[in-house]
């Protein structure tokens, strides 16, 4: 503490308070990366955003294109196309990586969506209490007995289809769990001696939220959000393979729901099944450790002892 | 058993007992002890918070951590217990020396019946035969002066005296012969304090039991027990017989701790509290003139809790007053509605009928009001660690009240003068400290720094030194009386500790079950109470705490 009051005098406030985060952070970040699982699937998730981000300029679009594709129809692994064709005589492993690009979006997307709405409402809930929390919990629980998948075909077979559709249809469906979650959490750092002290000083609904609430629930989002992106993204594949997907654009699910139709199984072409299936096993699973690992970072208690 | 009690062999013997957690460069929490206790005897083990005296009791059944490392001898009845192995210790445990544990409220399951957890050592030991378990129970009812039926009563049923005693009859269950008491009172209040302590005594006397009794108060130790150890950083500092040590303490920490408790009646502690601050303190301040307009009044002031069909009255019409520069004690027990009156006085609770005035004014509903009133009224709360946000540094934590109400000026120069209040030096050094990187005494100043640091005239003050160590609790009521004499500030404080008051207090107000029963100066209330109710508290007190009713007059 000593050798730090030189430098106090010539700091500002602000970037003490930035400075303590950063060292936060780096502790967070020493825990995190104790986790073997942890470290292998965020190994995985930034190969798969990067082959994302990258593959316009790594890979032609025209490949895409059922009029400019060179493959013959349905043909196995051979040195041109590694993963085979597919009806259309497309590269599998071509459309299998275009389809990173939407998965990833949508899943993201559709995560966030669902986790802002969860915890807007989760906070209100708990910050207000009375006929507000009972109101808000009523929707919550109205949405939570509904079954998800339906509601989300519902919603994308009445509005156009299109990502924007799926984005909404799986973020609106997905966010009452998070609001739950949320709500529980606001509930125990409420009844925290400092949120009484904040009061007393003259702090409004608005300040508390803000400056306490907040701060203690993110994290928990955080990792709550993490662990959705994993759902949405089979919410999004199993939307897309039922044909509810937007026909222009490659998804994992969209290569599953041409596969069907055109009797992948039946024709014994299973390089057009594995791959994306595959893919979506990865990922997901890649989403669920980081998550995991995260969450140990944030709760001590289940880290194993040593 | 192995053996009788006989003359010679102590019952307990601890030789160079040596206790350290995480490894050998770790803490060292238990340091060299010799220590040997009799049967029949009562021992009482004296300390501040981390001074290793709950390790050290809780070694005698083993019961540490994995990474605590024991060395040196543990001799129960002339066994070593760090010797034995697991199975024997289990029969030891409990049949031959058991535990009261600190804070009943946790120690009990709640969900089981009383009956069932204290049957639960008889049937673990078969003390008795299987037939007679409910029988066993019942006669330990008894004894703790139970009702018999209350077996069936779930743990939040009882009260927390009652929750002690079922620990007290847990702990006889298997007629053991060494009791350990781990601050058996700590959280009671004085009158059920004193129950509890008079009947642990009956306890050992009758049963010849041999009883380590842990404590940071050194008159709740001297009313049970014939001698005391003091501990302090882990090394037996002073031992001897308990008028002795508390008498005439030989070691500065002794002192320090015999002085924490002042003795009620006794004029040296008035305007006083223990406190080795080179700051001094300020002399007895000026009586209120006649005709000041006090400057917070509560008008008949009512709060009803409705709930589950049922309406409590915690405030029953409360008027009470504190004028400028003025230090109130607001007295009673818990449960008596003190600090829901505090609340209400704040403007966090909402008063059922009646007002609370202040400077004349009535309390004002709006939120934008509301904000300006709590600028000048401030809270300090009781426990500083859970009163801080844990993510927040202490600059923020104080500059937190500043930018609510964007104060005018210089906002680091404000945090450091309020640090600077507080008697946090130098303010730099603090600034950029987290709560939990600071002393309970140390987090105490903060939040009074955060309330300072707005400039109010009243602080209300809930229980402000209930969880801090004896020789902090002397250094914060001194820093209370410094602050009234050089900002005027007048504070409401609201205590169960009768000793408090007449260390700091004007005027002591006392509550008894929603109503204030007495109100008048420290003197006139404590030195001849006239209410049933003061009087008891007072009969209540811990001997030695409080000189007989008139003998002396501050």
């Amino acid at each position: 503490m000593s050798d730090e009051g030189v430098s106090l005098k010539t700091l500002s406030p602000r970037a003490l308070a930035w400075q303590r985060r950063g060292r936060a952070a780096a502790a967070a970040w020493r825990e995190f990366s104790s986790s073997k699982s942890g470290l292998v699937g965020l190994g995985v998730l930034v190969l798969a955003v990067l082959l994302a981000l990258l593959a316009p300029v790594l890979s032609n679009e025209d490949g895409l294109d059922v009029t400019k594709a060179t493959g013959g129809r349905m043909r196995p692994p051979d040195g041109n196309f590694w993963l085979g064709t597919d009806v259309d005589g497309r590269s599998i492993l071509l459309l299998t990586w275009w389809g990173t690009r939407v998965s990833l979006l949508i899943g993201i997307s559709a995560a966030l969506l669902s986790v802002v709405i969860g915890t807007v409402i989760g906070i209100i809930a708990a910050h207000y209490g009375r006929w507000v929390s009972a109101v808000l919990l009523r929707i919550v629980d109205f949405f939570l007995v509904l079954p998800s998948l339906v509601l989300a075909i519902a919603l994308s077979t009445v509005l156009e289809p299109g990502i924007g559709t799926i984005i909404v249809a799986i973020g609106l469906t997905s966010w009452p769990s998070a609001a739950r979650l949320v709500r529980a959490q606001t509930l125990t750092v409420e009844a925290r001696p400092y949120i009484e002290r904040s009061r007393a000083l003259g702090g409004g609904n608005l300040h508390i939220i803000v400056k306490h609430v907040l701060p203690a629930v993110l994290p928990l989002v955080f990792v709550n959000a993490t662990l959705a992106v994993g759902n949405a993204i089979v919410a999004e594949s199993t939307l897309a393979f039922l044909g509810l997907g937007d026909p222009f654009q490659t998804s994992w699910g969209g290569i599953l729901h041409n596969a069907t139709v055109d009797s992948a199984a039946l024709a014994g072409a299973w390089w057009y099944l594995l791959p994306p299936g595959v893919a979506i096993g990865v990922v997901v699973l890649a989403f669920t450790l980081c998550g995991r690992a995260l969450e140990t970072v944030l709760n001590p208690r289940l880290r194993e002892p040593r | 058993m192995t053996s009788t009690s006989s003359t010679t062999t102590p019952l307990l013997e601890l030789r160079g007992l040596t206790v350290r957690y995480g490894g050998r460069s770790g803490l060292l929490a238990v340091d060299g002890v010799d220590l040997s206790l009799r049967a029949g005897e009562t021992l009482g083990l004296a300390g501040e918070s981390g001074c290793g005296k709950s390790t050290l009791a809780m070694s005698v059944l083993r019961l540490l951590p994995k990474s605590a490392q024991i060395e040196g001898e543990i001799l129960l009845d002339g066994e070593d217990i760090t010797q034995m192995s697991f199975g024997r210790l289990r029969t030891v445990r409990w049949a031959s020396a058991s535990v009261v544990f600190q804070g009943a409220m946790h120690a009990l399951n709640p969900v089981k019946r009383i009956g069932e957890q204290i049957a639960e050592p008889i049937r673990l030991h078969g003390t008795v035969p299987a037939g007679h378990v409910k029988s066993r129970v019942r006669e330990l009812l008894e004894q703790v002066e139970l009702p018999v039926a209350r077996a069936d009563a779930y743990p939040h049923e009882l009260s927390g005296g009652q929750k002690q005693r079922v620990m007290i009859a847990m702990a006889l269950a298997c007629e053991p012969r060494l009791v350990i008491a781990d601050e058996p009172t700590t959280a009671l209040d004085v009158i059920v304090q004193a129950q509890v302590l008079a009947l642990l005594s009956r306890l050992v006397a009758d049963h010849g039991i041999g009883l380590i009794m842990i404590s940071h108060d050194l008159s709740v130790l001297g009313a049970t027990c014939a001698r005391l150890a003091v501990m302090y950083a882990g090394k037996l500092v002073e031992e001897g017989p308990s008028r002795q040590v508390i008498g005439e303490p030989k070691h500065e920490h002794t002192k320090a701790l015999a002085a924490a408790f002042p003795t009620i009646g006794d004029p040296s502690s008035r305007y006083a509290p223990a406190t080795s601050s080179e700051l001094g303190l300020p002399g007895a301040p000026e009586p209120v003139a006649e005709g000041v307009e006090p400057l917070l009044r509560t008008d008949n002031l009512r709060v009803t809790f409705t709930g589950r069909g049922q309406t409590t009255e915690a405030v029953k019409g409360v008027d009470l007053e504190v004028y400028p520069g003025e230090i109130v004690a607001l007295v009673g027990q818990s449960g008596s509605g003190k600090t829901t009156l505090a609340r209400t006085i704040l403007g966090l609770q909402k008063p059922t009928s009646g007002q609370v005035l202040f400077e004349g004014k009535a309390l004002p509903h709006s939120a934008r009001a509301l904000r300006a009133y709590r600028r000048k009224v401030q809270l300090v709360l009781q426990d500083p660690t859970s009163a801080l946000n844990p993510r927040h540094t202490v600059y923020e934590a104080i500059a937190e009240g500043l930018r609510i109400h964007k104060l005018p000026g210089d906002e680091r120069e404000l945090v450091a003068q309020a640090l600077e209040a507080a008697e946090l030096r130098p303010p730099e050094r603090f600034m950029t400290v987290l709560p939990h990187e600071l002393s309970g005494g140390q987090r105490q100043r903060v939040v009074i720094a955060g309330a300072l640091a707005l400039a109010p005239t009243l602080l209300v003050a809930d229980e402000p030194v209930a969880s801090l160590d004896a020789s902090v609790r002397g250094e914060i009521l001194a820093l209370l009386l410094r602050l009234r004499a050089s900002l005027g500030l007048a504070a409401l404080v609201i205590t169960h500790d009768l000793g408090l008051a007449w260390n700091i207090a004007d005027r002591v107000a006392v509550m008894y079950k929603g109503e204030l029963v007495e109100v008048g100066t420290v003197a006139e209330v404590l030195r001849d109470p006239k209410h049933e109710y003061t009087k008891q508290l007072l009969a209540a007190l811990p001997d030695g705490t409080a000189l007989p009713a008139g003998e002396v007059t501050a």
